[in-house]
């Protein structure tokens, strides 16, 4: 029996050594199917350098786990938009905000639930994560296919349209669904101007930005960057317009004008060619009221996975759900506090008899001060949430 | 008589009780050492989770080296009607990927928590096995067991580990990871367990999600038989799972032979999916181990497994050699120091892989 078992091993040993890998792609699939891609931030390189190499192994097929399919025919749309059913509060990719994005959270290794993927396998190099990151920050688009017959609609925006920022950004990236023409994304096509101070544009005071370049990006056809490098941080109302309309308009590499109308929500456009695109954010410091507070410091810096992340409930920290404006209201204002009863979280008008505020300077009777192992905010922040409360603590 | 001695003697007896009882299991070369079933030692049918007090006993009397006198012998029952059980894993691991520098870290893996609550002893079974985390507990499996008289059939209903093949520890394992029926995937639905003399059978129908909602009316039925000698034991599984994205199929003859100190384990397994973007796929995946109980403690393990990704594509093969010390110098207490080679197509360099690890391993 022992001489049969050693004679098998040998066979086994000697018979099944690895491939060769001849005329296979880095995925181990014939070269005849598509072959291997530069390390791109498209959804094809990332199919070809990251899904199938590392994922598909496990994450493909009927058996997929937690029914998480990657391969080439299911990758986008199991990912993007779609919440992960490990954590429910947050998309597997959320377009255009890739530190919000379970995918990567899982690859770097920094998702509070199960392991870093790949599973048991050698980590995905940073310097390939960043292509993800950054083609989730374009907007996680899905790949053409080829020449596009639709016009190039933009798919993605940052910093986010509407929004309100104490931090003038570094640059402005806008994403297109499709490649487009280099020699069309330039300071005349892709502008940014400053309301003047009053939030008000078109009345005769805005004041137009000179950004230090305007430029499609290198690494990625479909992302126009334009560099603030050097320019005046000023509390103001900001314009960005893509041209789709006039004489200097942004084309695809097909020829196709940007179909531009946005109405607050991507992709934008009408359906057919023509029409700017006007988005609005705004560059100002922490103000008194919940939409400010909830940008600047709950969304920042407590809403974290497993901490005030909710699902709202009786359960800390997660129940006390900072997650959104409306969330942030309905679990601090009049209601009273977990660890000590008798005091509202925001006793509205009475930011002192506030639980909130004893938590956020260290003196609440019970638990740690907030953000749990710091670093703490500062007394002119807290003082705005103060003033926040004093006034009214309106939603 | 000395208190040692004794209480030595009360978990012999308990052994002897429990073996005669018929109601065992444990990791799988043990099980082939010791000619036991994999129920004789754990709670499920085909391994892993909570131990009965059978397989509490054995770790405490057979498995380690040395057994330090705690007075009395634990058997994870706290009264009649609840037992506990846990795992505690951590160690320090590295890898080294050609052309990229090495990673080493050291972490705690795993802290898993086994609660059997036991209305009705013998026929009613309520059990969770949750993995602990500081701030997200993860609920593995949750399931109601119902045990009819005689012990020989059993349904149970909830979210379980799927009955496949060998239920080896290692979830990395090709026949573990490419099957996807490993302790990372447990799925919802129900079984039906059949268990007599030397035989024992398990059928599940589950939502055939791998821990995911379900998605679309089909669902996955799994089949497993094994029949156990003292000496060896063979086995087969079937799986199919019905998906509206493609069908997966997957077989497996697996077995084990007992060879004087050596005990041998191997599985093979074909997999066959539908709706690949090339059409219907077949992929192999093997596993042939010995393991070298060479002293009371000490297992030197040796491992061999294959895996073709595709068997249309020639020359996309990987294989994965093994050599593990596992070393259990008192009760509840293991050791594991291993080294793994990866070998797979050149141009993959995750496939050609070296991983040293060293492993603390905590259990009661």
């Amino acid at each position: 029996m022992r001489l049969l078992i050693i004679i098998l091993l040998g066979f086994a040993l000697g018979g099944c050594s690895a491939g060769s890998g001849k005329g296979l792609d880095v995925s181990g699939r014939p070269l005849s199917e598509g072959g291997d891609l530069p390390l791109a931030a498209t959804l094809a390189s990332i199919q070809a350098n990251v899904f199938n190499p590392s994922c598909i192994v496990c994450h493909s097929g009927a058996s997929a786990p937690l029914g998480l399919r990657l391969d080439a025919a299911s990758s986008y749309t199991a990912l993007v938009g779609v919440s992960s059913s490990q954590n429910g509060s947050f998309k597997l990719v959320a377009p255009a905000n890739p530190d919000a994005s379970y995918l990567i959270k899982k690859l770097e290794g920094t998702a509070a639930e199960g392991e870093q993927m790949p599973l048991g396998g050698p980590p995905v190099p940073q310097a390939t994560i960043d292509f993800v990151r950054q083609w989730i920050t374009d907007g996680a688009a899905p790949d053409s296919g080829g020449p596009a017959s639709q016009p190039p609609v933009v798919v993605s925006l940052t910093p986010v349209p509407a929004s309100a920022s104490t931090d003038f950004p570094s640059q402005i990236a806008a994403g297109f669904d499709q490649d487009v023409d280099a020699s069309t994304i330039n300071d005349l096509t892709f502008t940014l101007h400053r309301s003047g101070g009053d939030a008000q544009f078109d009345n005769g005071n805005d004041v137009v930005i000179t950004p230090a370049a305007v430029a499609l990006s290198p690494m990625n056809a479909r992302l126009a960057v334009m560099d603030l490098t050097g320019v005046a941080a000023v509390e103001d109302r900001y314009r960005i317009t893509l041209s789709g309309a006039g004489t200097n308009v942004i084309l695809s590499v097909s020829g196709l004008t940007l179909d531009g109308e946005f109405a607050g929500s991507f992709p934008s456009g009408d359906g057919t060619q023509g029409g700017d695109f006007v988005a609005e954010f705004d560059v100002q410091g922490l103000q008194a009221s919940l939409d400010s507070i909830q940008a600047n410091v709950f969304t920042p810096t407590c809403a974290f996975s497993g901490c005030h992340s909710g699902p709202a409930g009786p359960n800390l920290p997660a129940g006390m759900d900072l997650s959104s404006a409306d969330a942030s209201f309905a679990s601090l204002v009049d209601v009273a506090s977990i660890q000590v009863p008798v005091t509202m979280r925001v006793a509205t008008g009475i930011a002192d008899d506030s639980y909130l505020i004893r938590k956020l300077e260290g003196t609440a009777a019970a638990g740690s001060r907030m953000p749990l192992g710091g670093p703490f905010l500062d007394q002119v922040t807290i003082d705005v949430i103060r003033a926040w409360i004093d006034s009214g603590a309106a939603r | 008589m000395k208190k040692g001695l004794a209480w030595k003697s009360i978990g012999f007896a308990l052994l002897c009780l429990f073996a005669m009882n018929k109601t065992v299991h444990a990791e799988p070369y043990l099980a082939v050492q010791k000619g036991l079933k994999c129920s004789t030692c754990h709670m499920a049918a085909s391994g892993g989770g909570q131990r009965t007090p059978y397989g509490s006993a054995f770790a405490q009397t057979e498995l380690p080296a040395r057994t330090l006198d705690m007075g009395k012998l634990w058997t994870g029952e706290i009264g009649r009607y609840f037992a506990v059980g846990g795992n505690i894993r951590g160690g320090w691991n590295r890898l080294d990927v050609p052309g990229r520098s090495s990673i080493s870290d050291t972490e705690l893996e795993e802290f898993l928590a086994y609660i059997e609550i036991k209305p009705f002893p013998k026929y009613l079974t309520l059990y969770v096995d949750a993995k602990l985390r500081p701030d997200d507990p993860e609920i593995r499996e949750q399931y109601a067991r119902l045990t009819l008289p005689k012990g020989r059939w059993s349904i149970q209903a909830g979210e379980f580990f799927l009955p496949y093949g060998l239920r080896i520890q290692d979830d990395e394992a090709f026949i573990r990871q490419v099957s996807g029926i490993n302790f990372n995937a447990p799925d919802t639905g129900w079984q039906v367990g059949f268990e007599e003399g030397a035989w024992s059978g398990q059928l599940a129908v589950t939502r055939g999600t791998a821990g995911g909602p379900e998605v679309d009316s089909g669902k996955q039925y799994s089949l497993r038989v094994s029949h156990v000698t003292p000496k060896w034991r063979g086995g087969g599984s079937f799986n199919f799972n019905d998906a509206s994205v493609g069908d997966r199929q997957m077989q497996n003859v697996f077995g084990g032979v007992r060879t004087g100190p050596i005990a041998w384990l191997a599985e093979i397994d074909c997999i066959i999916d539908d709706g690949t973007p090339t059409g219907k796929r077949r992929s192999w995946a093997s596993l042939i181990e010995a393991n070298y109980g060479y002293r009371k403690g000490h297992n030197l393990r040796a491992s061999f497994e294959w895996f073709d990704p595709d068997d249309d594509v020639p020359d996309d093969e990987q294989n994965r050699f093994s050599v593990i010390w596992e070393y259990s110098p008192i009760q509840f207490l293991q050791t594991r120091i291993g080294y793994r080679d990866y070998n797979g197509i050149p141009q993959n360099p995750g496939q050609n892989r070296e991983q040293l690890f060293a492993e603390l391993h905590v259990f009661f």
